[in-house]
């Protein structure tokens, strides 16, 4: 019974954070002096300028999804399946541009081929035209965008990779080489995750608009940002929204659809002591040369670029006095929410795994639905819901921020949830049950330890995503509550390129440092199945 | 066990299976401890043995998967693989295999488990069609072409997994606990069908089990692993008569009772 009423609870709690803002948001962009109408909609649709935007989005997310998946699926299997050198530090060094704000990516491109960047000193100013032609428009945010999602299909192809059944692949090697497993048996298992990747990156490359923002590439998810943020008119910022929403829940439903009852769980496989790998032989060499080449361009020449940037202690003093405040800020909001989520993705995820309640299902999808909704739409139903003066001890204050990073990111937490209490036996739980444990008993002495690499691992995730998000905090934060991603953005206006340079690098090491702490603790990174 | 040199390569030809002085370490610790073994064309070998004594290491060495740290194995005297190294790809071997879970591909039909290897060996359709139908009525499995392996039951998918191994007829059948998983009356029914079926094809078969009873209902010769050394051996071809049901006739040694 316990069980039941608060999991309700953790489910009423979902609700209220990340649906009752949607649907306010909705209702009041169909709401007129207290009349429904349709008037904000009218002029979004009559628009050709709008028309344009989204025709822009789509082909902008479209391009990034090809050439994620075209890049990404390959890689994965490189690094996931091969006995190609230096494996685990490729993967790391791929997923980094994804754990950094997306517009530091766009910064540091532009300090390296724009008209005063880098190259321009080097080669001069007619090298760097066209390369400033080719940054500043659907190219250049399509190059950015692929460096930053390339980890999203390539992660799901080796985790993907990792849950096939290893005799499902021996049997077929006793008949064929890896050319034929791989094309016969491996890529159509692991097919459904491609799929679901393929999804995300769309949407999220959809719903990115600092990329596009500062590259000057008109997409839709900045109209309702502007319209917000520079008119001030809640009303058509909110209509623009909608159409995002509708979008991500377009796609979603498809993936429902078609891909739900395909999606094996990401369990690793029982065989997984002997996972075969592909001997890769004289190919070894031949194609370490690529992939230390893409890392080296994709990911380490934007930080290389900033470094140089930012050389100098002066940049640095000057970054610690104008955001000194904001970082810190940074850091204890993207620590409570990590908590948070950890604490809201636990017990979601326990939901989900145990189908403790019967709509479990609904649960996860709206957890991902939340998760692939744009942040301008969260963040201005966030507005729509709180920004009243019975609520304002939440709207003036961070609480709000907080609110929009467990809207958002509690997919991330739950979905680790569910993969590590997916490897503990239900036996354990009804172990302590038959030795009289009541419910919260067994979650805190028996659950939640055995699932506290989950935990940690939730946490580090929580912290990253809230500490690198900047659509949502942009749209809600407080006067006087701007995180460091918000202050770079808004300093990029009139700061100059060292001091901006100084702070991507200060932005950027507070996101990796934990992360790298918790790397290098023995044994936390490493699998373990209980069996 | 037989003391097979690897040198002798006149022994080596004779035997469709050679292992040679071989050992296997996981992560350090010895699975495999100097294993020789020779297996004639045509003979039913068993290996039996508890949990963990390495007798499936002993069939994933022989299909190709692994590679023997120290040692050598022989197909019929053609030298496979060698001390840490794979001469032979497990698709270059000719042999069939049925997993302890079975490993039907999910995303295929019946049809379309059994075709995969006729495909990769480049057979014309016909003749795929036709060696697909044939090994379908062997294992009593026609008209299930086209259902995939979750609509059929555990007895089911254990012919279409003996069909799959069956159809490229293979020199030496491993079949891994194949009936571990079923009731006793489907586990006897299917150790029959498999007896008939080895008769009819003379294939070599090497079966690995914990059961006794399996092993001597199956076997001519059962070689018994023990912490990953052979324990003991004992040929079964002094029982006359089908080897099926003389499980009663054995103590548990499976030492002969009733010649």
């Amino acid at each position: 019974m316990a069980r039941r009423i608060f999991l309700t609870f953790i489910l009423i709690l979902l609700l209220i954070i990340g649906m009752l803002p949607i649907f306010s948001m909705l209702v009041k962009s169909v709401t007129v002096d207290g009349h429904f109408s349709l008037a904000s909609y009218g002029g979004l649709l009559a628009s050709t300028h709008q028309w344009t935007l989204m025709g822009h989005s789509m082909v902008l997310s479209s391009l990034v999804t090809a050439l994620t998946v075209a890049a990404g699926v390959p890689l994965g299997v490189l690094l996931g399946k091969t006995d190609l050198p230096f494996r685990g530090f490729f993967t790391v060094l791929f997923v980094i541009p994804l754990l950094i704000p997306p517009y530091i990516i766009a910064v540091s491109w532009f300090d390296l081929l724009g008209r005063e960047g880098l190259l321009a000193h080097l080669f001069g100013a007619s090298v760097t035209m066209a390369t400033a032609r080719f940054l500043f428009g659907l190219p250049g945010c399509v190059f950015v965008l692929f460096s930053i999602f390339l980890p999203i299909p390539m992660l799901f192809t080796m985790i993907f990779l990792r849950t096939i059944n290893p005799r499902l692949e021996e049997a077929g090697r006793l008949v064929s080489g890896w050319g034929g497993v791989m094309k016969g048996i491996t890529i159509p298992l692991i097919l459904p995750g491609v799929l679901l990747s393929a999804m995300l990156v769309f949407l999220l490359s959809f719903g990115e608009f600092s990329v596009p923002n500062f590259l000057r590439y008109d997409v839709f998810p900045v109209e309702s940002f502007t319209q917000f943020s520079a008119f001030y008119n809640f009303k058509a910022a909110t209509a623009a929204a909608v159409p995002l929403a509708a979008v991500t829940l377009i796609v979603l439903l498809a993936e429902a659809a078609f891909l739900r009852e395909r999606t094996y769980q990401l369990r690793p496989s029982p065989g997984l002591d002997h996972l075969p790998l592909i001997g890769l032989g004289e190919w070894r060499k031949w194609l370490f040369v690529p992939v230390a080449v893409s890392g080296f361009a994709i990911v380490i020449v934007p930080i290389i670029v900033l470094v140089i940037q930012s050389a100098g202690i002066e940049a640095y003093t000057q970054a610690l006095e104008r955001a000194g405040a904001s970082l810190l800020r940074s850091l204890a909001y993207a620590a409570i929410g990590a908590t948070l989520l950890t604490f809201l993705g636990f017990f979601t995820g326990y939901l989900i795994q145990t189908k403790a309640l019967r709509l479990w299902r609904s649960v996860d999808s709206l957890t991902i639905f939340l998760f692939a909704l744009p942040s301008t739409v969260i963040g201005i139903g966030l507005i729509s819901l709180w920004n009243t003066p019975l609520t304002n001890f939440i709207y003036s204050t961070p609480m709000i921020i907080i609110l929009g990073y467990l809207a958002k990111y509690t997919a991330l937490t739950s979905r680790i949830s569910v993969t590590q209490l997916a490897q503990i036996p239900s036996s354990m739980e009804e172990a302590a049950q038959v030795a009289g444990a009541g419910w919260f008993r067994r979650m805190f002495f028996i659950v939640a330890p055995l699932a506290r690499r989950g935990l940690l691992a939730g946490w580090l995730v929580g912290y990253i995503f809230s500490l690198r998000d900047t659509g949502i905090t942009m749209l809600v934060y407080p006067a006087g509550h701007e995180t460091l991603p918000v202050r770079i953005f808004t300093l990029m206006a009139n700061g100059s390129p060292e001091l901006i340079a100084a702070l991507c690098m200060v932005m950027i090491t507070a996101t990796l440092l934990p992360a790298g702490i918790l790397w290098m603790v023995p044994g936390m990174m490493t699998r373990k199945v209980i069996r | 066990m037989d003391g097979a040199r690897h040198d002798d390569k006149k022994g080596d030809q004779m035997k469709i299976v050679a292992l040679n002085s071989v050992s296997k370490f996981y992560n350090r610790e010895k699975v495999l401890d100097n294993i020789s073994l020779e297996i004639d064309e045509g003979e039913r070998i068993v290996i039996l043995g508890p949990s963990g004594c390495g007798k499936t290491t002993v069939l994933r060495l022989i299909a190709g998967f692994i590679a023997p740290d120290t040692g050598a194995i022989s197909l019929k005297g053609e030298l496979v693989s060698r001390d840490g190294r794979i001469i032979r790809p497990p698709e270059q071997r000719n042999l069939g295999m049925v997993f302890q879970d079975l490993a039907l591909w999910p995303h295929l039909s019946v049809k379309g488990n059994i075709e995969f290897g006729l495909k990769a060996r480049g057979l014309p359709r016909i003749e795929r069609e036709r060696r697909i139908r044939e090994t379908l009525n062997l294992v009593g499995m026609a008209g299930f072409e086209d259902r995939k392996p979750a609509e059929l039951s555990g007895g089911q998918q254990q012919r279409v997994a003996l069909a799959r191994a069956l159809v490229l007829e293979p020199r030496v059948l491993l079949m891994d606990e194949p009936l571990s998983s079923l009731d006793l009356e489907l586990n006897v029914r299917l150790r029959k069908e498999i007896l008939r079926l080895q008769e009819k094809l003379r294939f070599t078969l090497l079966y690995v089990t914990h059961d006794r009873n399996e092993a001597v209902d199956i076997a001519t010769r059962v070689v018994s692993l023990k912490q990953g050394r052979v324990d003991h051996v004992r040929t079964m071809t002094s029982c006359r008569g089908p080897a099926l049901f003389y499980s009663q006739q054995y103590n548990i040694d499976g030492e002969c009772q009733n010649s």
